[in-house]
């Protein structure tokens, strides 16, 4: 029996009168990679936010499974790792107190984050607002996957990542899904992912 | 409603009128024949009471049940009818206020609970035309309706207390006692039966228009 | 509410307070706002020609109107600025939302305990005023300024998800701050002049605990879908 599973079924969602996702299912196990594919505005970060428990859907249902245990909708959004271009960190806090913060408010030691920051290679003492946008995705990257996440939820993974960055997310991500961790992917363009077990292809 | 229901309705209130005019005696201590207002008026002050109630009843099945367009729907007509009644209510007072005290508002902590019952009302629909997201605004606004179910009785009955009023007893007074006219009290009764069923009628029919409205604006559904 | 918890919220509380330091955007501008309406104030009425006992009801009511407008200008921000610069998201994932809410709270109370702290003897000094009953006024003080608090914070809450939130905020705060100002101003008033004040703070106490109570089972519904 796979330790962790996450399946969506005929989710829809509008804002006003525009129909953003139209009945679109998937799922995906344990060690599995779900891609979601399709070109911008074609409702890819809407899925992921409804996938996280951010946003509720019009109408279908997300079904979320850790250790034969379906989680609720509250616990589902505490439990993910969400990865999304929209999450920013505070201003006034440098990268270390930022990653403490959210060490802190998910119940860890305050320094589990130190390790895969200095992995990531993130200026430890430098503010959020003067990261550059690549080191940003990078922190977004430690805060996605500080608590260890069995459901990784990942929109644009490696926007804005030099060569480096890139294999540093990479190399996070393949250790994610070998130990046993599921991932869902958005990307619009025919990016490489490893270990797809599953894809979506929406249209605008 | 059923076509004899709305009939007996129609004969209900008309009978009300006529025995608030006719039948009824006038209360001592009012000036003329003002004290008939209160027919009307009391009436008009409980059903923005019971709208606001039902509101907050169908806020709350909202957010702790199923999250149903219809009971969305259903709050915000009762708190738009509600809000209706309580400005009756208010210009009612008003008129009397004026032949009693002859001044048409004098801030009287009666007066002053309403005006805030009002605005406590109509900040909701101000809340509903700014956020723009069906879902976030059902939300927002039966959280919102729901604290009104703990606020509103503390307006109703609660702040018109604090204070110096000249305002008559309530008709149940602070003892609990009764102390009204037999007649008097029939009409009064009467009449408040009839305004509550006008008000689950005219509630009926807003809901299910809103709920028409909201289907034709998002297209077929 | 476990050990975990408290420290959940104490780590948001911790973290506005951080950023303020930082940045001293709201502490700043609350307590100029409450120096400017006092100064201007007292010019205006001067201390000469009033009674004590007029003094004593002027500046009860000075002070709380001080208070709540610099609550509505100041407070919306603690939630608006998390949404407009998408921190809101990090809080709704990482933390629990009725810890959330308790460690707004707290900045919240704390800000508005400072605010107080600078303007009340201001107003005393400027005013002229003898206090008949000390322990009274800082129940009073504290009593108003927790109802303030957490009426602020639930109002900022659902406000900072909609257009327009100051306006919007505004129009909600109001008619929820009204009687609590009456009440506050009864309970100062009262406190200053050394009349009874029982009734006034058990009331007091009955909004307070009426409004963190609904705003405890409310925001979770209020922050996130």
């Amino acid at each position: 029996m796979p330790v962790a599973r996450l399946a969506f079924e005929g989710l829809s969602r509008r804002f006003d009168r525009l129909v953003v996702l139209d009945r679109v299912s998937g799922k995906v196990e344990s060690g599995g990679l779900f891609a979601v594919r399709g070109p911008n505005g074609s409702g890819k970060s809407t899925l992921l936010r409804c996938l996280a428990g951010l946003l509720a859907p019009d109408r279908g249902r997300v079904v979320a499974v850790e250790d034969g245990r379906a989680l609720a909708n509250d616990e589902r959004r505490r439990r993910v790792g969400l990865l999304a271009p929209d999450i920013a960190f505070y201003d006034e806090l440098s990268v270390s107190e930022n990653l403490e913060l959210v060490a802190r408010l998910r119940g860890l030691p305050p320094a589990s984050g130190r390790a895969v920051a200095e992995r990531l290679g993130l200026p430890a003492a430098r503010p959020w607002r003067a990261l550059s946008s690549g080191m940003r995705q990078r922190l977004r990257w430690a805060f996605a996957v500080l608590h260890r996440p069995r459901l990784l939820l990942l929109d644009e993974p490696f926007q804005n990542l030099d060569d480096d960055g890139e294999r540093i997310a990479r190399a996070l991500l393949d250790e994610h899904l070998e130990n046993g961790g599921l991932a869902v992917a958005a990307s619009p363009v025919s990016l490489p992912l490893p270990r797809i077990s599953g894809e979506l292809r929406l249209d605008r | 409603m059923k076509r004899p229901l709305l009939w007996l309705l129609w004969g209900w209130m008309a009978t009300v009128i006529v025995a608030a005019f006719h039948w009824a005696p006038l209360a001592e201590g009012f000036l003329g024949q003002s004290s008939r207002i209160l027919f009307f008026h009391v009436p008009m002050a409980w059903v923005s009471f019971v709208a606001f109630m039902v509101a907050g009843v169908r806020s709350l099945a909202y957010l702790a049940g199923r999250r149903t367009e219809r009971r969305d729907q259903a709050a915000a007509a009762a708190i738009e009818i509600g809000l209706l009644f309580a400005l009756l209510a208010t210009v009612t007072g008003a008129i009397w206020a004026r032949i009693m005290w002859n001044s048409w508002w004098n801030w009287d902590p009666r007066q002053a609970s309403i005006v805030v019952a009002l605005l406590f009302y109509a900040a909701y629909l101000a809340l509903r035309a700014a956020v723009a997201d069906r879902e976030a605004r059902g939300r927002l606004c039966a959280a919102y309706a729901t604290l009104g179910l703990v606020v509103a009785p503390f307006f109703y009955f609660v702040l018109p207390r604090l204070g110096f009023t000249l305002h008559p007893e309530a008709v149940i007074n602070a003892q609990g006692k009764v102390e009204v006219e037999p007649r008097m009290l029939v009409v009064l009764l009467a009449s408040s039966a009839g305004f509550t069923a006008l008000f689950f009628w005219m509630h009926q029919l807003r809901t299910r228009l809103a709920l028409r409205e909201a289907r034709l604006l998002e297209g077929s559904d | 509410m476990s050990s975990g918890w408290t420290a959940e919220a104490a780590a948001v509380f911790a973290k506005d307070w951080r950023a303020e330091r930082r940045a001293r955007h709201a502490v700043a501008t609350l307590v100029l706002f409450a120096i400017t309406t006092l100064v201007i104030a007292s010019l205006a009425l001067g201390p000469i020609g009033a009674t004590p006992g007029e003094r004593s009801d002027v500046a009860s009511a000075l002070l709380w109107i001080l208070l709540l407008f610099a609550a509505a200008a100041g407070l919306p921000r603690v939630f608006v600025h998390e949404e407009e610069s998408h921190t809101a998201t990090v809080l709704r994932l990482a933390a629990r939302p009725s810890a959330v809410f308790a460690g707004k709270l707290a900045w919240v109370a704390s800000l508005l305990a400072l605010l107080e702290a600078v303007a009340t003897p201001l107003a005393l000094a400027l005013f002229d005023l003898p206090v008949a009953s000390p322990g009274r006024l800082v129940l009073a003080l504290g009593a108003g300024g927790a109802g303030l608090a957490a009426a602020t914070t639930l109002l900022a809450a659902i406000v900072a998800q909609g257009r327009g939130a100051t306006t919007l905020f505004a129009a909600l705060a109001f008619p929820l701050l009204v009687p609590l100002a009456v009440l506050a101003v009864a309970a100062t008033r009262a406190a200053l002049g050394g009349g009874d004040a029982g009734g006034v703070l058990v009331q007091l106490f009955l909004y307070d605990s009426t409004i963190m109570v609904a705003g405890f089972l409310l925001f979770p519904v209020i922050w996130a879908p």
